[in-house]
């Protein structure tokens, strides 16, 4: 298989998850760091908030991990 | 683990009552709570009591803060002899301390100011000499606040065109980045001057108290002099106020230890019931105290006061007060699970499962020797900085264990400082940079057996609560989990493959036991808890990635021609590594906590055990 698509596809199960994990920390970031400032109390639910969507881009490395070794192997 | 609690029930003849309510205060394990019996005479004079006593200890602590009195744990309570007099000295004492420091800083602000009028004129002085061109004329002091050149410059444009040459204006910028501006004008343009700066909103600098000289090279003087009289101004008020703490410090120190025992033996009192010839006092306390209290309640009071437990089943009282015990190894973690809610009581305590998968997870992310070490010198400083039983000294032991796990995975995994450890003789067990697909594999397994821990939690709690039908659920998940790594074995071989159709039959016919037990909902149920053991796979993704970053560091050292240049931004970028090793992992540890293991059996909503005793100053 050629190398240079495996790579692509890659790029893309990375890039793709990446940008969909910017996305929704970029909405739930502000929305904490609101919530923060009248509830000081609230930071350690306010970091897992902003971690969860994290997990998109975590499956996407993975995902890309698999692919390239999978298809090169 | 939480504590097991016995409600216990105190009653016996009202005269008895206040001798009661002190023994507790002392023995200080009940967690008091009103008995659900209805009726009883209240005190009526307990709203107006509470009333006095807050107001004295408002007059206390605030004489305690303007003489800076910290709240001292080892102060005994002074016993009041006449509580009318104690209340008017305590008002006395605190109408003094406020005078003293609001003198203090007044005279404080005074010499800011003097000071600020001394650069001033420091800055003016040689140039002041010209005021002498209008002898009977005005200056105007100015300060303007920092990078306002253009205002100076609209200010002189304007003063120009209002009254022509009768006014000199000087300008200098102070080293505070202000601009000191001094304006001379006639006797004539003064009035001008003055409208002018008040219309263009521009604030003179403020006379000094007892200032009052207009001119500038003659009120100097007068402010030098006042300049060298404030120091003694001041030793003067720092005596008096050193002489009213020796007199009161330790007088108003056991006041506020008797108004606040005061307080909290109110609050108890409220929750007794109490009538014309008896009184009843319940409450709460670890089961393993109860055979103590009941024993000093019979030596101190005498068998007319009758001790008994009653009501609580083991474990099913939704409304027992939580408090945690852990062996000293695991307490430090209980930092990690205070961030959440109590658990409900009944329950379980999840702070001994934080305290061996946190560090593992952690570990396991890391996975180097070099970072490890890194990490525990800082453990080490943190621990020597701080004091027994703070908030640091917790971190520090959490983070010492994170170092050893990421010591010991580092050993494994042959790391140091990426790939370095070749170097130090470090020989791989397990290469995770070769061995991507073993590493998640291992990563999902182990999410498998944490989220097993989590579905048998969950049975053991429900059923030691009494939910039978939600222990038998979290069972048959469990089943479940189990039979679908048995089929997969079978199917990739690794176990019979005969065994592959029967355990898939077992699947769906538990699936409809769940379903039966549950309802719809056990499907989103089980879907999550897939869901769930994919997640530890970050486990593998954020080690490859902490891996891959310092091989990079590693290759920066022949990749800009000078090794020492290399070698500089190879440091810099492991130090950027480390940093992102501190946190990401533990966010993520923390995550599949919180997420995906407690979400399985954790149940908040406990009340915090609060027994009656004697007031302690925060730590």
């Amino acid at each position: 298989m050629d190398m240079a698509l495996l790579g692509l596809a890659a790029a893309l199960a990375v890039g793709l998850s990446a940008l969909a994990t910017a996305w929704a920390q970029g909405r739930i970031g502000p929305a904490a760091a609101a919530s923060l400032a009248e509830k000081p109390e609230l930071a350690t639910t306010a970091i897992i908030l902003i971690a969860i969507p994290e997990t998109m881009v975590i499956l996407g490395f993975v995902v890309a991990v698999l692919i390239l070794l999978g298809g090169g192997g | 683990m939480i504590v097991r609690m016995l409600r216990v029930r105190i009653a016996g003849p009202r005269p008895v009552l206040d001798r009661a309510l002190t023994l507790l205060q002392d023995l200080g394990v009940l967690h008091v709570d009103r008995p659900r019996i209805p009726g009883g005479t209240a005190d009526p004079t307990a709203t107006r009591t509470r009333r006095h006593v807050e107001r004295c200890l408002r007059d206390v602590e605030a004489a305690s803060e303007c003489l800076h009195l910290p709240a001292d744990a080892r102060t005994a309570a002074t016993p009041l002899t006449s509580p009318a007099e104690a209340v008017r000295r305590a008002r006395r004492v605190r109408r003094r301390a406020d005078a003293i420091a609001r003198s203090q800083a007044a005279l404080e602000d005074e010499r800011s100011l003097l000071l600020r009028y001394r650069e001033f004129f420091q800055v003016f002085e040689a140039l002041a000499r010209s005021e002498l061109t209008w002898p009977d004329g005005q200056a105007f002091y100015v300060v303007l606040r920092a990078g306002a050149s253009a205002t100076l410059t609209e200010l002189k444009r304007r003063l120009e065109e209002a009254v022509g040459g009768e006014v000199e204006i000087l300008s200098r910028e102070l080293s505070t980045g202000e601009w000191a501006v001094l304006m001379l004008a006639s006797a004539r343009a003064a009035p001008k001057v003055s409208a002018l700066l008040s219309s263009s909103r521009i604030d003179e600098l403020p006379a000094p108290a007892g200032i009052a000289e207009p001119n500038l090279m003659r009120a100097l003087p007068a402010i030098k002099a006042r300049l060298d009289q404030l120091p003694a101004a001041l030793r003067a008020a720092e005596a008096e106020r050193r002489s009213l703490v020796q007199s009161e410090a330790a007088w108003l120190s056991g006041l506020r230890v008797f108004l606040r025992d005061h307080l909290l033996r109110l609050d108890a009192q409220s929750q007794v019931f109490s009538a014309d010839y008896l009184f009843v006092i319940e409450g709460w306390l670890p089961a393993a105290r109860f055979a103590d209290l009941e024993q000093r309640v019979l030596t101190m009071l005498g068998p007319e006061v009758l001790v008994s437990t009653i009501g609580a089943e083991d474990w099913r009282a939704d409304n027992a007060p939580v408090t945690l015990h852990n062996p000293p190894l695991f307490q430090p973690f209980e930092i990690l699970t205070r961030t959440l809610p109590l658990p409900r009581y009944g329950t379980i305590d999840p702070t001994p499962f934080v305290a061996i998968f946190f560090p593992a997870f952690f570990g396991l992310m890391v996975g180097d020797v070099g970072y490890g070490v890194a990490l525990a010198v800082l453990a080490a400083v943190m621990r020597l900085k701080s004091k027994p039983a703070t908030t640091v000294r917790s971190l520090s032991t959490v983070a010492l264990a994170c170092s050893s796990s990421a010591i010991a995975f580092g050993v494994i995994f042959g790391e140091f400082f990426g790939s370095l450890g070749g170097a130090i003789g470090l020989r791989p067990v397990f290469n995770r940079e070769q061995a991507a697909i073993p590493f998640l594999a291992l990563a999902v397994a182990l999410g498998g057996v944490h989220i097993a821990l989590g579905l048998i939690l969950a049975g053991l709690s429900a059923w030691r609560r009494g939910h039978r039908r939600e222990a038998v659920g979290r069972s048959v998940v469990l089943a479940m989990l189990l039979l679908t790594v048995v089929s997969l074995l079978a199917a990739f071989r690794v176990l019979p493959a005969m065994l592959f159709t029967p355990t898939v039959i077992t699947i769906f016919a538990a699936f409809v036991v769940l379903v039966a037990l549950e309802g719809i909902v056990a499907l989103i149920e089980l879907l999550s808890t897939v869901g769930h053991i994919l997640s530890y796979a970050r486990i593998m993704a954020l080690g490859t990635a902490s891996l891959m970053l310092a091989i990079v560091a590693n290759q920066m050292v022949g990749a800009f021609g000078s090794v020492i240049v290399g070698a500089v931004f190879a440091l810099l970028f492991h130090l950027v590594n480390f940093g992102i090793a501190l946190f990401s992992p533990t966010i993520h540890a923390l995550r599949l906590h919180y997420v995906e293991f407690f979400g399985h059996f954790f149940s908040p909503g406990g009340g915090q055990y609060r027994p009656f005793g004697h007031w302690r100053p925060a730590p």
